[in-house]
């Protein structure tokens, strides 16, 4: 005859050594990554008298406002903050509707130049923008664009866009083409296929190149120094440089003005995180 | 509804041929189902037919209109795919009423258009639903009413059962069948599983290597397959092929490759003495005791209607079915029977079916 105990005795709970290696260096990098952000936030709110005699990773005693309404004058914000605004917001999307076009035609539409096209197209993410920078300022110049919004906005697009293409060609290319058939079958043209199907689709995909390209393009500093010559064109970055060389003692301003600069990458960000993620790993397991 | 014509079409990748000159005539209303091993040419054939796949050669017309530089949606086709194909971001309603809203039919029409369909196929509560939200066996019915929604000529079927389970597999047979009785319409349907051919066709065509291997109804082509491909592609379990001599003389038998001797109940007419291949459905043979011929059993699947057993005759592997219920083991002996009258001959070269006799 067999016994059933009424104790049922629970497991330990044994830990993941692996879990936790993983865990500490989350934590680890995340510290590694956020010391200069809480350093430039905290610095940029404290007084000029507590920058120097608090610690550094102190928490202000008193929130200084006014140190973001100082550097916004000084800094000329009012006009880079524009310019970089006008740029990215035409630039941005613009580049994405472009790629998102581009990658569709070649990975939907046979016209027997796909791959070619596509290894043409991939050139232009492989070749550092350094190297192309002085024959760039020739070219623009010979345009008569330096210092003009299309000046930048057009060698912006011709960077940006190759590897839009490369990334969204390859998400393309998974959708399985019974859906575009089935679309054609339908009565639909190709560039409402585009329109109604694949966008919609790839949305995850494009909330992630929205963000990675936005803050690229605010941030973008070397090609606007060579092609913004004119003060009033320069954009955030530029102004930036322009603040810091100026009133590099005054270190409660000059990080309230990189928060300024920073925030709405930020801000942007952390609206599209959460396609950010899901755009990343889209894919990577059958849905 | 429509009929369809194919005539001499072929299909070249490259230097790859996959169709060579293939033509049928299909009627009005009927159901046809090209059947064959995978890379046959029959998906291809059909893609061809919806102009999804450019022709080399040849021409296809839909009721009597040559439909080669038409694009899919002039062609008034529907097709309904084996991954369903369904646009995942739309809902079901939505996914049925695609193509109407295409064609610019006022939005009222198209939702009384789509809730009719819907009511066909049972789909009325599901069609405020994402594609992602339903069952494999829903998703195919959406997908038949994505086609059936917009009245086409002909129907196109490329495999729509193959990723659904078997139990409903066979319930969406069922309801693949009674629609087309519903709409009387043309349907041309493609798969690789004889059972389906054989219980859904009005007519089958039999592909092999891009070429028709024979075009007839199920019960014909199982009846009298005009060469061995065709016999052994249907019936399940496949018809089992013996390869010997035929006497001319004395009662009908085969001499096979081992010497041992295989009673028959008829000769077909070949006059002299020759090789040739028998073929017995498995159904068809039967035990024997006293005449049979001697056979090892090796491998017993009882699936309690009858019992498959597959037995090594002469170095060769037979099944049969056996309806009666025997205390059998692997490794016993039995006498098998092949002396029925539903016994098929075939030319050893040329595979072909010899003429019967008597």
């Amino acid at each position: 005859m067999t016994t059933t105990s009424p104790i049922v005795v629970a497991p330990r709970k044994r830990r993941d050594p692996v879990l936790i290696g993983l865990w500490i260096s989350l934590v680890l990098v995340a510290i590694i990554w956020l010391a200069p952000v809480a350093f430039i936030t905290f610095t940029a709110m404290k007084s000029e008298s507590e920058v120097f005699s608090s610690a550094a990773f102190a928490l202000p005693s008193k929130i200084e406002w006014n140190n973001f309404a100082l550097a916004w004058a000084k800094g000329d914000f009012n006009n880079t903050f524009w310019n970089s605004t006008v740029i990215t917001l035409v630039k941005v999307p613009l580049g994405l509707v472009i790629s998102a076009m581009a990658a569709y035609a070649l990975a939907q539409i046979r016209f027997g130049w796909n791959k070619m096209l596509l290894v043409f197209l991939l050139f232009g993410a492989m070749i550092p923008f350094q190297v192309m920078l002085a024959p760039l300022f020739t070219l623009v110049n010979s345009l008569s664009l330096i210092d003009t919004y299309p000046g930048i906005i057009l060698p912006y697009l011709a960077f940006g866009v190759p590897y839009q293409v490369f990334i969204l060609h390859g998400f393309f290319k998974a959708i399985p083409k019974e859906l575009t058939e089935a679309a054609l079958i339908d009565g639909a043209s190709h560039f409402v296929i585009f329109r109604r199907i694949f966008l919609p689709v790839c949305l995850p995909v494009l909330a992630a190149l929205l963000i990675l390209d936005f803050v690229a393009t605010w941030n973008e500093f070397a090609m606007a120094l060579v092609l913004l010559q004119d003060k009033s064109m320069w954009t955030l970055p530029l102004g930036l440089m322009s603040f810091q060389s100026q009133f590099s003692n005054n270190y409660s301003q000059l990080n309230a003005a990189i928060v300024i600069t920073v925030l709405p990458a930020t801000l942007v960000y952390l609206i599209f995180q959460r396609y950010f993620v899901s755009g990343l790993t889209s894919g990577a397991v059958k849905g | 509804m429509a009929t369809v014509e194919i005539d001499n079409l072929h299909k070249s990748y490259g230097a790859l041929q996959v169709v060579h000159g293939v033509s049928m005539s299909f009627q009005d209303g009927e159901f046809i189902i090209l059947v064959g091993p995978s890379g046959c040419g029959k998906s291809t054939l059909l893609r061809m037919i919806a102009g999804l796949e450019e022709i080399t050669a040849g021409t296809v017309s839909i009721d009597g209109t040559v439909v080669n530089n038409l694009s899919p949606k002039e062609r008034n086709i529907a097709m309904v795919f084996q991954n369903y194909a369904l646009y995942p971001q739309m809902t079901v309603a939505q996914n049925m009423g695609f193509s109407l809203e295409l064609s610019k039919i006022p939005k009222a029409q198209i939702t009384a258009m789509v809730k009719e369909t819907a009511e066909i196929l049972g789909l009325t509560p599901l069609l405020d639903r994402k594609p992602s939200q339903l069952s494999g066996g829903q998703r195919q019915r959406v997908a038949m009413g994505r086609a059936i929604v917009r009245d086409p000529e002909v129907f196109l079927f490329d495999e729509p059962l193959s990723n659904l389970d078997a139990n409903l597999r066979v319930k969406m047979r069922a309801e693949i069948k009674a629609l087309h009785q519903r709409l009387g319409s043309t349907i041309v349907y493609v798969t690789h599983d004889q059972v389906e051919a054989m219980t859904m066709a009005d007519r089958i065509v039999v592909l092999r290597a891009g070429r028709v291997e024979q075009i007839g109804t199920p019960l014909e082509l199982y009846d009298n397959p005009q060469n061995m491909f065709v016999a052994g592609f249907l019936g399940s379990p496949a018809m089992n092929f013996l390869a010997g001599r035929l006497a001319v003389d004395g009662s009908p038998s085969l001499v096979l490759e081992s010497g041992e001797t295989v009673a028959l109940a008829r000769r077909p007419d070949v006059g002299a003495e020759r090789d040739v291949v028998l073929g017995v459905r498995p159904q068809d043979i039967s035990l024997d005791p006293t005449d049979g011929t001697a056979a090892v059993v090796k491998v017993i699947e009882p699936t309690g209607a009858d019992t498959h057993v597959l037995a090594e005759l002469a170095g060769q592997d037979v099944t049969c079915v056996l309806s009666e219920r025997l205390d059998l083991k692997v490794g016993d002996e039995i006498r098998l029977s092949f002396k029925t009258p539903a016994a098929h001959f075939f030319d050893l070269k040329t595979e072909a079916r010899l003429s019967a006799g008597n």
